[in-house]
């Protein structure tokens, strides 16, 4: 065994709301989203034999978690809100999408500064919609990334793939998530949502419905092609 | 150019890698070397950097577990 019983539990406690983050992104359903930490806890103290250092924790149980829920999902793969966790890297575009080359205007700098007023108005809400609306296998690079702070290697351990694929998988979802917010916005941003409706909610829980449905509006005229 | 310096093909190539902190020192160096005197490319990490930091932010909403009582007793059944 690599680390006692007792180190075992603190570390499981400790890491309970970053499992429970992940494990919510995944499933999209709370009630799913405990079962599978709580099969992750059950299948990792099963498997604790596997674990070499208590410095590899973190990456060994979250790639407990992310096997327990392909498993699942290839289980049940016939209930049709489960999407495939396949991917194929190779039939991915190759050129990522970005705001900024969007929008950014080099020669309008003493003007205005149209990237970084769009990141004033995106909303959490606009973050979540974009995070839920991504594949499995890109939304869960970003969320082990950029949520969850774990490191290239550790992501390659708790996914089983190699450093070099999470760099390049990161990078194309992180363009697949861009390509999403900015279809975003240029829906919700071609109906007229008052932007003063939205001053001061950045990030806040309690947004109005219709505040959030138009939450990037990057109104300056011609911000949208 | 002397090998420390890059040009904003390369740069653009490393932001996340940069944003990240997986550059090594030599890169790192050359990376923000290059960023000193390139508005578009420093503009460019700017925002890939905000729209990180955003994303880390969802974490801070997310509700406490509600499965940690239902865990204490998985751990303690070990």
């Amino acid at each position: 065994m690599g680390i006692s019983r007792q180190a075992f539990e603190d570390q499981a406690l400790a890491l309970l709301g970053s499992l429970s983050r992940v494990a919510r992104r995944l499933t999209a359903n709370p009630a799913d989203a405990e079962d599978l930490v709580a099969e992750t806890v059950a299948r990792a103290w099963r498997a604790l034999d596997s674990l070499k250092t208590e410095v590899a924790f973190r990456a060994w149980i979250f790639s407990i978690l992310h096997n327990t829920f392909v498993s699942e999902l290839r289980r049940a793969d016939a209930r049709p809100r489960l999407v495939s966790v396949e991917c194929d890297e190779a039939e991915e575009e190759e050129v990522q999408f970005s705001i900024f080359e969007q929008m950014h205007q080099p020669f309008l700098l003493w003007f205005s500064n149209p990237e970084q007023a769009f990141l004033d108005k995106l909303l959490r809400e606009d973050l979540e919609r974009a995070l839920a609306s991504l594949p499995e296998h890109h939304r869960v690079v970003v969320v082990l990334s950029d949520l969850e702070e774990l490191t290239y290697g550790e992501i390659a351990e708790a996914l089983g793939i190699p450093v070099g694929t999470v760099r390049s998988r990161l990078a194309r979802a992180r363009g697949a998530l861009q390509k999403i917010l900015w279809q975003q916005a240029r829906e919700y941003g071609l109906d007229a949502v008052a932007p003063a409706s939205r001053e001061g909610s950045d990030g806040g829980t309690d947004a109005p419905r219709q505040a959030a449905a138009g939450a990037i509006v990057p109104k300056e005229k011609g911000l949208i092609p | 150019m002397t090998k420390h310096e890059i040009e904003c093909e390369q740069a653009l190539r490393q932001v996340f890698e940069y944003i990240d902190h997986v550059l090594d020192d030599t890169e790192r160096a050359a990376m923000e070397h290059h960023l000193h005197t390139c508005q578009s490319c420093y503009s460019r990490v700017e925002f890939e950097g905000r729209l990180k930091a955003k994303l880390g932010e969802l974490k801070k909403y997310d509700a406490d577990p509600t499965a940690r009582e239902r865990i204490k007793k998985l751990l303690e059944s070990f």
